[in-house]
Protein backbone atom coordinates (compact mmCIF):
# COMPACT_ATOMS: atom_id res chain seq x y z
CA UNK A 1 0.00 0.00 0.00
CA UNK A 2 2.83 2.36 0.95
CA UNK A 3 4.65 1.62 -2.31
CA UNK A 4 1.44 2.35 -4.22
CA UNK A 5 1.15 5.86 -2.76
CA UNK A 6 4.86 6.58 -3.16
CA UNK A 7 4.50 5.74 -6.86
CA UNK A 8 1.42 7.92 -7.20
CA UNK A 9 3.10 10.88 -5.49
CA UNK A 10 6.15 10.45 -7.69
CA UNK A 11 4.02 10.48 -10.82
CA UNK A 12 2.00 13.51 -9.68
CA UNK A 13 5.16 15.33 -8.59
CA UNK A 14 6.93 14.76 -11.89
CA UNK A 15 3.77 15.73 -13.74
CA UNK A 16 3.44 19.01 -11.88
CA UNK A 17 7.07 20.06 -12.34
CA UNK A 18 6.62 21.37 -15.88
CA UNK A 19 3.38 23.02 -14.81
CA UNK A 20 5.13 24.94 -12.03
CA UNK A 21 8.07 25.84 -14.23
CA UNK A 22 5.87 27.05 -17.06
CA UNK A 23 4.37 29.88 -14.99
CA UNK A 24 4.94 33.46 -16.11
CA UNK A 25 8.38 34.87 -15.28
CA UNK A 26 8.15 38.39 -13.87
CA UNK A 27 10.73 40.87 -15.15
CA UNK A 28 13.61 41.30 -12.71
CA UNK A 29 12.52 44.27 -10.58
CA UNK A 30 16.08 45.04 -9.50
CA UNK A 31 17.06 45.58 -13.13
CA UNK A 32 13.92 47.58 -13.82
CA UNK A 33 14.23 49.89 -10.85
CA UNK A 34 17.95 50.56 -10.70
CA UNK A 35 17.70 53.31 -13.33
CA UNK A 36 15.14 56.04 -13.86
CA UNK A 37 13.50 56.36 -17.24
CA UNK A 38 14.78 59.61 -18.75
CA UNK A 39 12.59 61.39 -21.28
CA UNK A 40 13.44 64.77 -22.79
CA UNK A 41 11.55 67.11 -25.09
CA UNK A 42 12.58 70.39 -26.67
CA UNK A 43 11.34 73.15 -28.93
CA UNK A 44 13.25 72.51 -32.16
CA UNK A 45 12.59 76.06 -33.33
CA UNK A 46 14.83 77.36 -30.55
CA UNK A 47 18.55 77.98 -31.00
CA UNK A 48 19.95 77.27 -27.55
CA UNK A 49 23.27 78.88 -28.45
CA UNK A 50 21.62 82.31 -28.31
CA UNK A 51 21.01 81.92 -24.57
CA UNK A 52 23.71 82.72 -22.05
CA UNK A 53 22.46 83.07 -18.50
CA UNK A 54 20.04 81.25 -16.21
CA UNK A 55 18.66 81.43 -12.73
CA UNK A 56 17.72 78.51 -10.48
CA UNK A 57 16.79 77.88 -6.86
CA UNK A 58 19.59 76.44 -4.78
CA UNK A 59 17.88 74.60 -1.94
CA UNK A 60 14.26 74.21 -2.94
CA UNK A 61 12.41 71.84 -5.26
CA UNK A 62 8.85 72.33 -6.33
CA UNK A 63 6.37 69.65 -5.32
CA UNK A 64 3.18 69.16 -7.29
CA UNK A 65 0.76 66.60 -5.93
CA UNK A 66 -2.88 65.76 -6.28
CA UNK A 67 -2.94 64.76 -2.66
CA UNK A 68 -0.56 66.64 -0.37
CA UNK A 69 -0.75 70.32 0.50
CA UNK A 70 3.02 70.81 0.31
CA UNK A 71 4.20 72.73 -2.73
CA UNK A 72 7.93 72.71 -2.08
CA UNK A 73 10.64 70.38 -0.81
CA UNK A 74 13.34 72.21 1.11
CA UNK A 75 16.82 71.09 2.03
CA UNK A 76 16.18 71.69 5.71
CA UNK A 77 13.60 68.89 5.72
CA UNK A 78 15.05 66.44 3.21
CA UNK A 79 18.52 65.92 1.80
CA UNK A 80 17.18 65.46 -1.72
CA UNK A 81 16.96 69.04 -3.18
CA UNK A 82 20.60 70.15 -2.90
CA UNK A 83 22.35 67.27 -4.74
CA UNK A 84 19.69 67.37 -7.46
CA UNK A 85 20.01 71.12 -7.98
CA UNK A 86 23.79 70.98 -7.83
CA UNK A 87 23.76 68.34 -10.55
CA UNK A 88 21.56 70.50 -12.78
CA UNK A 89 23.75 73.56 -12.17
CA UNK A 90 26.91 71.54 -12.86
CA UNK A 91 25.58 70.32 -16.19
CA UNK A 92 24.39 73.75 -17.32
CA UNK A 93 27.70 75.33 -16.38
CA UNK A 94 29.57 72.60 -18.25
CA UNK A 95 27.52 73.44 -21.34
CA UNK A 96 28.68 77.04 -21.18
CA UNK A 97 25.74 78.73 -19.53
CA UNK A 98 26.22 81.14 -16.64
CA UNK A 99 24.22 81.10 -13.43
CA UNK A 100 23.04 84.51 -12.31
CA UNK A 101 20.61 85.88 -9.76
CA UNK A 102 16.96 86.18 -10.59
CA UNK A 103 17.32 89.97 -10.37
CA UNK A 104 20.05 89.98 -13.06
CA UNK A 105 17.58 89.47 -15.91
CA UNK A 106 18.59 85.90 -16.93
CA UNK A 107 17.83 84.45 -20.37
CA UNK A 108 16.44 81.24 -18.90
CA UNK A 109 14.70 80.16 -15.73
CA UNK A 110 15.30 76.58 -14.59
CA UNK A 111 12.42 74.94 -12.76
CA UNK A 112 13.03 71.70 -10.94
CA UNK A 113 10.15 69.92 -9.25
CA UNK A 114 8.60 66.60 -8.34
CA UNK A 115 5.23 65.60 -9.69
CA UNK A 116 3.50 63.17 -7.39
CA UNK A 117 0.59 61.28 -8.87
CA UNK A 118 -1.38 59.51 -6.19
CA UNK A 119 -4.20 57.37 -7.48
CA UNK A 120 -6.77 55.56 -5.48
CA UNK A 121 -8.84 52.87 -7.12
CA UNK A 122 -11.90 51.36 -5.59
CA UNK A 123 -13.68 48.34 -6.88
CA UNK A 124 -17.01 47.10 -5.62
CA UNK A 125 -17.14 43.31 -5.39
CA UNK A 126 -20.53 41.67 -5.57
CA UNK A 127 -20.24 38.10 -4.30
CA UNK A 128 -22.47 35.48 -5.87
CA UNK A 129 -26.01 36.07 -4.80
CA UNK A 130 -26.63 32.40 -4.31
CA UNK A 131 -24.63 29.97 -2.29
CA UNK A 132 -25.60 26.94 -0.21
CA UNK A 133 -27.55 27.75 2.88
CA UNK A 134 -25.97 26.99 6.23
CA UNK A 135 -29.22 25.46 7.30
CA UNK A 136 -29.87 23.33 4.27
CA UNK A 137 -32.85 23.43 2.02
CA UNK A 138 -35.01 21.72 4.59
CA UNK A 139 -34.94 24.83 6.78
CA UNK A 140 -36.71 26.82 4.15
CA UNK A 141 -33.82 28.94 2.84
CA UNK A 142 -32.24 28.00 -0.46
CA UNK A 143 -29.99 31.03 -0.73
CA UNK A 144 -28.74 34.24 0.86
CA UNK A 145 -27.90 37.66 -0.41
CA UNK A 146 -24.28 38.51 0.28
CA UNK A 147 -23.31 42.08 0.98
CA UNK A 148 -21.02 43.72 -1.59
CA UNK A 149 -17.67 44.90 -0.32
CA UNK A 150 -15.09 47.38 -1.57
CA UNK A 151 -11.52 46.58 -2.54
CA UNK A 152 -9.15 49.54 -2.43
CA UNK A 153 -5.92 49.83 -4.39
CA UNK A 154 -3.48 52.72 -4.33
CA UNK A 155 -0.64 53.65 -6.63
CA UNK A 156 1.88 56.34 -5.89
CA UNK A 157 4.16 57.41 -8.69
CA UNK A 158 6.43 60.37 -9.07
CA UNK A 159 8.59 62.08 -11.65
CA UNK A 160 11.47 64.47 -11.28
CA UNK A 161 10.97 67.28 -13.78
CA UNK A 162 13.44 69.87 -15.04
CA UNK A 163 12.20 72.67 -17.27
CA UNK A 164 13.96 75.49 -19.04
CA UNK A 165 11.75 78.54 -19.42
CA UNK A 166 12.46 81.13 -22.11
CA UNK A 167 12.75 84.49 -20.35
CA UNK A 168 14.10 86.20 -23.44
CA UNK A 169 10.75 85.95 -25.15
CA UNK A 170 8.17 86.69 -22.50
CA UNK A 171 4.83 87.44 -24.14
CA UNK A 172 3.17 90.82 -23.57
CA UNK A 173 0.72 89.16 -21.17
CA UNK A 174 3.68 87.83 -19.14
CA UNK A 175 3.60 84.21 -20.32
CA UNK A 176 6.78 82.19 -20.74
CA UNK A 177 7.40 79.17 -22.90
CA UNK A 178 8.98 75.87 -21.85
CA UNK A 179 11.75 75.27 -24.40
CA UNK A 180 13.27 72.13 -22.84
CA UNK A 181 11.95 69.55 -20.42
CA UNK A 182 13.32 66.43 -18.77
CA UNK A 183 11.07 63.91 -17.05
CA UNK A 184 12.61 61.21 -14.91
CA UNK A 185 10.71 58.47 -13.10
CA UNK A 186 9.73 56.72 -11.08
CA UNK A 187 11.26 58.46 -8.05
CA UNK A 188 9.16 56.50 -5.55
CA UNK A 189 10.42 53.08 -6.62
CA UNK A 190 14.14 53.65 -6.66
CA UNK A 191 16.86 51.60 -5.05
CA UNK A 192 19.04 54.65 -4.35
CA UNK A 193 17.06 57.83 -4.97
CA UNK A 194 19.78 60.47 -4.90
CA UNK A 195 22.35 58.49 -6.88
CA UNK A 196 19.81 57.44 -9.52
CA UNK A 197 18.45 60.98 -9.78
CA UNK A 198 21.94 62.39 -10.32
CA UNK A 199 22.66 59.79 -12.98
CA UNK A 200 19.34 60.52 -14.68
CA UNK A 201 20.04 64.26 -14.74
CA UNK A 202 23.40 63.63 -16.41
CA UNK A 203 21.66 61.42 -18.97
CA UNK A 204 19.03 64.09 -19.68
CA UNK A 205 21.76 66.48 -20.77
CA UNK A 206 23.72 63.80 -22.64
CA UNK A 207 20.72 62.94 -24.79
CA UNK A 208 20.15 66.63 -25.60
CA UNK A 209 23.19 67.46 -27.75
CA UNK A 210 21.56 70.65 -29.11
CA UNK A 211 21.65 72.12 -25.60
CA UNK A 212 24.85 74.17 -25.36
CA UNK A 213 26.14 77.69 -25.53
CA UNK B 1 -30.14 -17.39 -32.24
CA UNK B 2 -28.81 -16.73 -28.78
CA UNK B 3 -25.28 -17.49 -29.93
CA UNK B 4 -25.61 -14.92 -32.76
CA UNK B 5 -26.87 -12.26 -30.35
CA UNK B 6 -24.01 -12.91 -27.97
CA UNK B 7 -21.51 -12.70 -30.81
CA UNK B 8 -22.94 -9.36 -31.92
CA UNK B 9 -22.94 -8.13 -28.32
CA UNK B 10 -19.29 -9.03 -27.75
CA UNK B 11 -18.31 -7.53 -31.08
CA UNK B 12 -20.04 -4.29 -30.05
CA UNK B 13 -18.27 -4.31 -26.68
CA UNK B 14 -14.97 -4.91 -28.44
CA UNK B 15 -15.71 -2.06 -30.84
CA UNK B 16 -16.59 0.31 -28.01
CA UNK B 17 -13.48 -0.63 -26.12
CA UNK B 18 -11.41 0.07 -29.18
CA UNK B 19 -13.22 3.34 -29.69
CA UNK B 20 -12.28 4.37 -26.15
CA UNK B 21 -8.55 4.16 -26.86
CA UNK B 22 -7.20 7.52 -25.92
CA UNK B 23 -4.51 9.33 -24.00
CA UNK B 24 -4.03 12.50 -22.02
CA UNK B 25 -0.65 14.16 -22.04
CA UNK B 26 1.14 16.95 -20.27
CA UNK B 27 4.40 18.14 -21.74
CA UNK B 28 7.13 20.59 -20.95
CA UNK B 29 7.59 22.70 -24.06
CA UNK B 30 10.78 24.49 -25.10
CA UNK B 31 10.40 27.02 -27.91
CA UNK B 32 12.58 29.17 -30.12
CA UNK B 33 11.13 32.25 -31.82
CA UNK B 34 11.84 32.38 -35.55
CA UNK B 35 10.71 35.89 -36.51
CA UNK B 36 11.62 39.46 -35.47
CA UNK B 37 14.55 38.29 -33.37
CA UNK B 38 15.60 41.86 -32.67
CA UNK B 39 12.58 42.10 -30.39
CA UNK B 40 12.89 38.68 -28.74
CA UNK B 41 15.45 36.03 -29.58
CA UNK B 42 15.83 33.99 -26.40
CA UNK B 43 14.70 30.40 -26.18
CA UNK B 44 11.67 29.94 -23.97
CA UNK B 45 11.93 27.13 -21.47
CA UNK B 46 8.75 28.23 -19.75
CA UNK B 47 6.12 26.50 -21.77
CA UNK B 48 3.74 23.61 -21.51
CA UNK B 49 1.19 21.77 -23.53
CA UNK B 50 -1.64 19.55 -22.43
CA UNK B 51 -4.11 17.69 -24.51
CA UNK B 52 -6.32 14.74 -25.15
CA UNK B 53 -6.27 12.46 -28.18
CA UNK B 54 -8.60 9.66 -29.13
CA UNK B 55 -7.84 6.92 -31.61
CA UNK B 56 -10.09 6.52 -34.61
CA UNK B 57 -10.81 3.11 -36.07
CA UNK B 58 -9.76 -0.28 -34.91
CA UNK B 59 -6.17 -0.25 -36.12
CA UNK B 60 -5.10 2.78 -34.05
CA UNK B 61 -3.47 4.39 -37.06
CA UNK B 62 -5.18 7.73 -36.64
CA UNK B 63 -6.13 9.91 -33.72
CA UNK B 64 -7.81 13.25 -33.24
CA UNK B 65 -7.85 15.56 -30.27
CA UNK B 66 -7.62 18.96 -28.68
CA UNK B 67 -4.70 20.70 -27.05
CA UNK B 68 -3.80 23.85 -25.21
CA UNK B 69 -0.26 25.19 -25.12
CA UNK B 70 1.41 28.23 -23.68
CA UNK B 71 4.90 29.69 -23.61
CA UNK B 72 6.60 32.73 -22.14
CA UNK B 73 9.43 34.45 -23.95
CA UNK B 74 11.47 37.16 -22.30
CA UNK B 75 14.46 39.28 -23.30
CA UNK B 76 16.23 41.94 -21.28
CA UNK B 77 17.40 44.94 -23.27
CA UNK B 78 20.19 47.01 -21.70
CA UNK B 79 19.89 50.77 -21.44
CA UNK B 80 19.30 52.38 -24.79
CA UNK B 81 18.46 55.90 -26.00
CA UNK B 82 15.67 56.30 -28.53
CA UNK B 83 15.86 59.57 -30.43
CA UNK B 84 12.50 60.89 -31.60
CA UNK B 85 11.43 64.09 -33.31
CA UNK B 86 11.36 66.66 -30.53
CA UNK B 87 13.10 64.59 -27.87
CA UNK B 88 14.58 61.34 -26.67
CA UNK B 89 13.97 58.61 -24.12
CA UNK B 90 16.52 56.48 -22.31
CA UNK B 91 15.74 53.31 -20.43
CA UNK B 92 16.49 49.64 -20.07
CA UNK B 93 13.53 47.34 -20.54
CA UNK B 94 12.13 43.84 -20.80
CA UNK B 95 10.30 42.51 -23.84
CA UNK B 96 7.87 39.72 -23.08
CA UNK B 97 5.63 37.55 -25.20
CA UNK B 98 3.01 35.29 -23.74
CA UNK B 99 1.87 32.81 -26.35
CA UNK B 100 -1.32 30.81 -26.01
CA UNK B 101 -2.62 28.27 -28.51
CA UNK B 102 -5.80 26.22 -28.68
CA UNK B 103 -5.91 23.66 -31.49
CA UNK B 104 -7.82 20.71 -32.82
CA UNK B 105 -5.40 18.15 -34.17
CA UNK B 106 -5.05 14.90 -36.05
CA UNK B 107 -2.24 12.33 -36.15
CA UNK B 108 -1.12 9.39 -38.23
CA UNK B 109 0.85 6.64 -36.42
CA UNK B 110 3.55 4.89 -38.38
CA UNK B 111 3.53 1.08 -38.18
CA UNK B 112 6.81 0.42 -36.45
CA UNK B 113 7.78 -2.86 -34.76
CA UNK B 114 5.19 -4.83 -32.83
CA UNK B 115 3.23 -1.66 -31.92
CA UNK B 116 3.40 -2.38 -28.21
CA UNK B 117 5.93 0.13 -26.93
CA UNK B 118 6.78 2.74 -29.55
CA UNK B 119 4.28 4.78 -31.51
CA UNK B 120 5.91 7.34 -33.80
CA UNK B 121 3.49 9.77 -35.34
CA UNK B 122 3.12 12.87 -37.50
CA UNK B 123 0.22 15.25 -37.34
CA UNK B 124 -1.09 18.74 -37.62
CA UNK B 125 -3.00 21.06 -35.30
CA UNK B 126 -5.22 23.89 -36.46
CA UNK B 127 -6.78 26.49 -34.21
CA UNK B 128 -6.39 29.91 -32.68
CA UNK B 129 -3.28 31.54 -31.29
CA UNK B 130 -3.02 34.55 -29.00
CA UNK B 131 0.13 36.54 -28.45
CA UNK B 132 0.45 39.14 -25.73
CA UNK B 133 3.37 41.53 -26.32
CA UNK B 134 4.55 43.48 -23.28
CA UNK B 135 7.28 46.05 -22.79
CA UNK B 136 8.22 46.76 -19.16
CA UNK B 137 10.47 49.66 -18.21
CA UNK B 138 10.90 50.91 -14.66
CA UNK B 139 7.37 50.75 -13.20
CA UNK B 140 5.67 51.25 -16.54
CA UNK B 141 4.27 48.66 -18.97
CA UNK B 142 2.82 48.73 -22.45
CA UNK B 143 0.88 45.76 -23.75
CA UNK B 144 -0.69 44.67 -26.99
CA UNK B 145 -2.72 41.49 -27.51
CA UNK B 146 -3.58 39.88 -30.81
CA UNK B 147 -5.31 36.72 -31.93
CA UNK B 148 -4.73 34.83 -35.14
CA UNK B 149 -5.10 31.55 -36.97
CA UNK B 150 -2.70 28.87 -35.75
CA UNK B 151 -1.23 25.98 -37.78
CA UNK B 152 1.11 23.52 -36.12
CA UNK B 153 2.70 20.53 -37.86
CA UNK B 154 4.16 18.11 -35.35
CA UNK B 155 6.12 14.86 -35.29
CA UNK B 156 6.69 12.81 -32.20
CA UNK B 157 6.73 9.49 -30.46
CA UNK B 158 4.73 7.86 -27.69
CA UNK B 159 6.58 5.41 -25.52
CA UNK B 160 4.61 2.92 -23.54
CA UNK B 161 6.70 1.94 -20.54
CA UNK B 162 5.01 -1.44 -20.07
CA UNK B 163 2.05 -3.11 -21.69
CA UNK B 164 0.22 -3.29 -18.36
CA UNK B 165 1.00 0.28 -17.30
CA UNK B 166 -1.11 3.29 -18.08
CA UNK B 167 1.75 5.70 -17.82
CA UNK B 168 3.87 6.52 -20.82
CA UNK B 169 6.32 9.06 -22.11
CA UNK B 170 5.92 11.39 -25.01
CA UNK B 171 8.29 13.55 -27.03
CA UNK B 172 7.57 15.73 -30.05
CA UNK B 173 8.99 18.46 -32.22
CA UNK B 174 6.69 21.10 -33.66
CA UNK B 175 6.63 24.21 -35.78
CA UNK B 176 4.01 26.86 -35.04
CA UNK B 177 2.76 29.49 -37.44
CA UNK B 178 0.27 32.06 -36.22
CA UNK B 179 -1.19 35.04 -38.08
CA UNK B 180 -1.21 36.94 -34.78
CA UNK B 181 0.41 40.28 -35.62
CA UNK B 182 1.60 43.36 -33.79
CA UNK B 183 2.15 46.53 -35.77
CA UNK B 184 3.64 48.33 -32.76
CA UNK B 185 6.34 45.72 -32.18
CA UNK B 186 7.01 44.69 -35.78
CA UNK B 187 5.32 41.30 -36.08
CA UNK B 188 3.47 40.46 -39.29
CA UNK B 189 2.94 36.97 -37.91
CA UNK B 190 4.54 34.75 -35.29
CA UNK B 191 6.54 31.61 -35.92
CA UNK B 192 8.37 29.37 -33.53
CA UNK B 193 9.86 25.90 -33.40
CA UNK B 194 9.61 23.79 -30.29
CA UNK B 195 10.46 20.54 -28.63
CA UNK B 196 8.33 19.00 -25.95
CA UNK B 197 8.69 16.09 -23.62
CA UNK B 198 6.35 14.82 -20.96
CA UNK B 199 4.09 12.16 -19.65
CA UNK B 200 0.90 10.61 -20.95
CA UNK B 201 -1.83 8.60 -19.38
CA UNK B 202 -3.07 5.95 -21.74
CA UNK B 203 -6.40 4.28 -21.93
CA UNK B 204 -5.83 1.35 -24.19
Amino acid sequence: MKTYWIKRFWVIGVGLLPFAWSCQPEPDSIKLLDELVVSTTYDNAVDFQTYSTYSIATDTLGFVSNQANDTILIQAKTDYPRPVLQKVIGNLNALGYTKVNKSDNPDMRINVYIVNDFNLFQQVIYPDYYYPSYYGYGYGYGSYYAYPYVNTYATNTGSLVIEILDLKNVTPDNKVKVIWGAYMGDVYSTIDLIKQSEKAIDQAFVQSPYLHK
Amino acid sequence: MMKRHLTIFFLCIAGLTQAQDNYFYFNWDVNVPLVNKTWISSTSTRGAKLGFRKFIGTESKFSAGLDVNWAYYQDYKPTETFQQPGGAITTDYFNDIFQLGIAANGQYYFPVGNREHFFPYAGIGLGAGMNSYTVSYNIYTEEENSWGFLARPEAGILVRIGTRRKLGLMAAAHYDFSTSKSVSYGYDNFMNAGFQVGIMLMQW
